[in-house]
């Protein structure tokens, strides 16, 4: 952390600490994480539990929305095709060769990341709201494609359909075969995920990550290899993607070609940026608003159309009152919090600092360099 | 005093024939003694695919509609059904998360009157492995048909879209198909299939064109049909699609020289009207049921229940008819348990012991065949035609030639 | 050959409706900044209010009034009580909050009148004419005529108008535009309520050439983005001329047997192949 502080970055990154301390989150990340994991497992029904791993699988894809986005200020719209991307090479390999879970898991993120930054080629000479709709473009053709062809189930083939026989399941991971052991691994995946994130933005990619958001001339100047550090971003997001989908695909067993329509990948940059691009939980937060929310809805014998406008009218809303999302809103008042406790005479100063700087960052990151 | 009796009699009579009138419409159902059930409920679920691109929920809003009037008349030997409906939004992820909600929360027995487009893939396994048998409404894909423990009710788009395409050879001597079905998995291609092989063992030939559901250029699509010039054209697609294609052809003029024929999807009360006198006696439908509007006491009785216990906006559908049929095959096969002890397994050894479900709705008995390792028992169908902005069968039940049944067929051999 | 040149005309009909929606997105945008995801639901809601409206016995034509207008005050409300709330945020996050209203729009239609498939007949798909061996019906040549006719209409006052004068300030530096005294929100929801109109035409070409259903037209606006991007965002013939050529090519491809079955994939592909090809100066104009 020897950068100056530019005025683009988010205020946390700037923040010296001495020794390890910049690391401290990625202690807390797993520990928080499964920590409620495992109290929820202990609670919730099997409706909730299914219901949270999906919820846990969309997190890791909402967290490579929200790196690429918070980050570096791009706009990826075809990131629900590549959870799709991912999960079709996890099934394909897992049923092709039988071998653990978790090497199926890796193949499908490997596979989306290589993908995903093919999607960011663009990006080189695009951003803004045009690499938003190019993006968008892909994730539409993505749509027609994996309608036509579907996700392996068992066959034989490239394609891998077993159209004529009965269709096969995706063995879950030896370790959790269970529903319960299965939500546990799909939030130890989304652990590692985000601490792997959290890795990069406190060494050099951070860095240049953050540069390269101030403005790619100055970026440049400071011998940041402009190409290298985007395309590494795109592979990242897309590896998390594809982890998604290979979550996804051994909780069910197999995936359906209809669930990947190109306005779900509108749909997980919108809640990824309701969650809060800015902090590591928003991804947490933008998977609950993802998959539980409609749960709950449903759940409480709400019509599913009713449902559908009560959640845009939500995410309305919280577009236009929460600029950094419910995470930024979360860390605001945790931040006030600890300074009110830490000095009860100056409360005030610290209520605002963290939002108004996030804020910053997001607008001059917005604005055209 | 003479005009009083004559009045008091006009009264009887009138008492009379509202009498039989009321006894004839009175829906009968379960025990039918008029008593509520006040027992343990028996939680049976459904999922049906109701938010989203059409809505099949029709068939366990009907089975519901059974249900209450068991639960009004007795229940099962004193025990009411608990009828548990999620709706899986065309979703197959949300359907494995109502699959766990209703099979490990809240214990199901049986699953009823499912209708769904997605969830087959996603659960027929689940179902096997927890013990379940789903009695479904109305199955679409595949995966309906070839699961161990899902049986539905209706014979399937595959063998729907065979049945009016050798109607329509066998009327009309067509000998040339060109058979339309959506791109999605196995959906079209296979049902196309069965018109492709049939044909080819029969001296026929038949060319499938597959299109994207979503695709909203419906004339290019008529237009490659007829650059095949096909004696006959044959629809295998879902009912919002199909009407598009028809009106197309009718713009090019195609319903004049090319018969159309359509899979059990494009038997609505509404398409004759909608399709108009262009179209008067030159589509043929399948029919997976007895007519809606038929007069046979089953049918009846479906119409008697539907009227007591279902709203004025739950349709009259063939989805409504196969949701009634899946009740009132489980209700009967749950009678013979003894109530105490009507769990899971005993329900699937009850369901998976009807061997001769009878319906005048149905062409032939229903079966569930607990050998198969796959259950299609409705395989025997009628067909109909557009006459005069209504339909008019056209055709008596016929068995379906399809070479896949092969297995089905030698099953049933064994029954008779 | 003569096959192929019917599919052109029958590409021309849904071509139409592209080019309509393409030019209904890129009017808004340049006056705005914001892609309206809301387009196609929009026009859906218009289409199924005149379809109501015909089935309760209205006349045909007030229907058809009532459907563009309720499109019309609907984005014209977003636009003058969500939009301005969100003036200050990243382009993309203004674009993606009409992804909100869509969902409200999409979700009461299905709440309301249930995803039921419906068509809605206009008068003028009875007569047709006959062209290179295919039928062209009326409602297809009115849809063609209309894109040319509205596309020509609205850059007529873009071009003549003191409203088109300050719409096309305001597309050049909003700040300023504010500096000199236009009264940018106003002239903002006014942009939101010509686009509007467009949608509630589109909803009812839409709902009669392909079907009435909410989810179909309220997504039919992705395809509708690739003719704006070919436009560049920016400019309206360009972006009529690419609907219409989008709209002929995805009925073309049905010709070729190995590609038919994804030919809806064929305006995302040429939008991408456009802009791999594009100068790159064309491709920086972002607002804002």
């Amino acid at each position: 952390m020897t950068s100056p502080s530019l005025p683009g970055e988010p205020a946390h990154l700037t923040v010296e600490r001495p020794g390890l301390g910049r690391y401290r989150t990625l202690v807390t990340i797993p520990l928080l994480l499964m920590a409620g994991a495992v109290l929820v497992s202990l609670a919730a029904n099997a409706y909730w539990i299914s219901t949270l791993t999906s919820a846990a699988a969309l997190a890791l894809a909402a967290a490579g929305v929200a790196l690429l986005y918070g980050q570096l200020g791009l706009v990826s719209l075809c990131q629900f095709s590549l959870i799709g991307v991912g999960g079709w090479v996890t099934l394909r390999t897992g049923f092709a060769f039988g071998w653990p879970f978790e090497l199926s898991l890796l193949s499908g993120g490997i596979a989306a990341s290589l993908v995903g930054v093919l999607c960011g080629l663009p990006a080189l000479r695009l951003k803004g709201l045009y690499l938003a709709l190019v993006t968008l473009m892909l994730a539409g053709g993505f749509q027609v494609i994996i309608n036509a062809f579907g996700f392996p189930d068992g066959g034989s083939g490239f394609f891998g359909r077993a159209d004529a026989s009965q269709r096969l399941m995706l063995p879950r991971p030896l370790l959790a075969t269970g529903n319960e052991a299965y939500f546990l691994y799909a939030v130890g995946v989304l652990a590692l995920g985000l601490m792997l994130i959290e890795l990069h933005r406190r060494t050099k990619p951070g860095r240049s990550w953050a540069m390269i958001r101030a403005g790619e001339t100055t970026a440049l100047s400071a011998g940041v290899n402009l190409l290298l550090y985007k395309a590494w971003a795109f592979a990242l997001a897309g590896f998390l993607a594809g982890l998604a989908g290979g979550v996804l695909a051994a909780g069910v067993g197999q995936l359906d070609g209809r669930a990947f329509s190109a306005a779900e990948s509108l749909n997980l940059f919108a809640l990824t940026v309701v969650g809060g691009a800015y902090n590591w939980f928003g991804a947490v937060i933008a998977g609950l608003l993802l998959r539980a929310v409609p749960s709950l809805l449903t759940d409480h014998g709400v019509d599913g159309y009713l449902a559908m406008v009560i959640f845009g009218a939500a995410l309305l809303h919280a577009l236009v009152t929460a600029p950094t999302g419910i995470a930024g809103q979360i860390a605001g008042l945790g931040q006030w919090l600890t300074g009110l406790i830490a000095s009860e005479s100056t409360p005030s100063p610290a209520q605002q600092e963290a939002p108004a700087s996030d804020k910053l960052a997001a607008e001059t990151g917005e604005r055209r360099p | 005093m003479k005009h009083l009796i004559l009045a008091g009699a006009a009264t009887a009579v009138f008492a009379l024939s509202a009498g039989v009138a009321s006894a004839a419409d009175a829906p009968k159902c379960g025990l039918a003694n008029g008593q509520a059930a006040t027992g343990t409920p028996i939680n049976i679920g459904a999922i049906v695919s109701k938010t989203g691109p059409d809505d099949f929920s029709a068939s366990a809003q009907a089975a519901k509609a059974y249900f209450d009037c068991v639960n009004a008349n007795g229940g099962i030997n004193g025990r009411p059904v608990n009828y548990i409906i999620g709706d899986d939004q065309w979703n197959p992820e949300v359907a494995a998360q109502l699959a766990a909600k209703l099979v490990d929360d809240q214990k199901v027995v049986a699953m009823v009157g499912n209708s769904s487009f997605v969830e087959c893939a996603a659960n027929a396994n689940t179902y096997a492995e927890k013990g379940v048998i789903a009695i479904a409404g109305v199955g679409v894909p595949r995966e309906c048909f070839t699961a161990w423990t899902y049986a539905p009710l209706n014979s399937g788009p595959r063998l729907s879209t065979l049945a009016v395409a050798e109607h329509i050879n066998k009327t009309s001597g067509a000998k040339k198909f060109v058979c339309i079905a959506p791109n999605i998995p196995n959906v079209g291609a296979w049902a196309c299939d069965g018109v492709t092989v049939w044909a080819n063992e029969n001296g026929a030939e038949s060319s499938t064109i597959l299109i994207d559901p979503g695709s909203s250029d419906a004339t290019s699509v008529v237009l490659q049909a007829a650059s095949m010039s096909p004696d006959a054209i044959i629809l295998s697609l879902p009912k919002g699609v199909m009407l598009p294609v028809l009106v197309a052809a009718e713009e090019q003029g195609l319903n004049e020289t090319i018969k159309f024929g359509s899979a059990a999807s494009g038997y609505s009360l509404d398409v004759p009207g909608a399709l108009g006198a262009a179209w008067d006696g030159k589509f043929v439908v399948n029919m997976e049921f007895q007519p809606l509007e038929a007069q046979t006491p089953d049918n009846m009785n479906w119409r008697a229940v539907m009227d007591a216990y279902a709203g004025k906006d739950v349709p009259r559908d063939t989805f409504a008819q196969a949701g009634y049929l899946s009740a009132r095959l489980a209700t009967e096969a749950m009678l013979k348990l003894d109530p105490a002890k009507i769990e899971r397994d005993s329900v699937a050894t009850a369901l998976s012991e009807v061997k001769k479900f009878e319906s005048d709705i149905l062409c032939a008995p229903w079966y569930y065949g607990a050998e198969l390792s796959r259950h299609n028992a409705n395989n025997t169908l009628r067909n109909s035609i557009t006459d005069n902005g209504k339909w008019k069968t056209v055709s008596e039940c016929a068995a379906v030639n399809d070479p896949e049944l092969t297995d089905i067929r030698a099953f049933e051999a064994t029954l008779r | 050959m003569s096959i192929l040149l019917a599919f052109v005309v029958s590409g021309l009909g849904i071509g139409a409706v592209y080019a309509l929606s393409g030019v209904g997105l890129v009017v808004l945008y340049r006056a705005t900044g914001v892609i309206n995801f809301a387009f196609g639901a929009l026009g859906a809601l218009g289409a199924f209010v005149a379809w109501n409206l015909i089935e309760l016995g209205h006349a045909d034509a007030l229907a058809w009034l009532a459907a563009i207008f309720v499109a019309a005050a609907g984005s014209y409300a977003y636009g003058r009580l969500i939009a301005p709330r969100l003036a200050f945020r990243d382009p993309v996050v203004r674009s993606v909050g009409t992804l909100g209203f869509a969902l409200v729009l999409l979700g009461f239609i299905g709440w309301y009148w249930g995803e039921v498939p419906r068509r809605l007949n206009l008068p003028t798909d009875k007569t047709s004419i006959a062209l290179f061996g295919a039928r062209l019906n009326m409602t297809r040549i009115i849809a063609l005529a209309l894109a040319l006719a509205m596309v020509a209409a609205i850059s007529l006052l873009l071009a003549r108008t003191r409203i088109g004068l300050y719409l096309r300030s305001l597309a050049d530096d909003r700040d300023l535009s504010a500096i000199l005294g236009i009264r940018v929100v106003q002239l903002e929801a006014f942009a939101w309520g010509i686009s509007g109109v467009f949608a509630g035409i589109c909803g009812l070409l839409l709902a009669n050439l392909v079907r009435l259903q909410g989810m179909q037209l309220t997504f039919l606006v992705v395809p509708a983005i690739a003719a704006a991007i070919l436009g560049q965002l920016r400019s309206l013939p360009a972006t009529a001329i690419a609907g219409i050529a989008i709209g002929v090519t995805e009925a073309c491809l049905t010709a070729v047997p190995m590609l038919a079955p994804y030919r809806t994939a064929a305006p995302f592909v040429i939008a991408l192949v456009a802009v791999a090809t594009m100068r790159a100066s064309l491709l920086t104009m972002d607002r804002r």
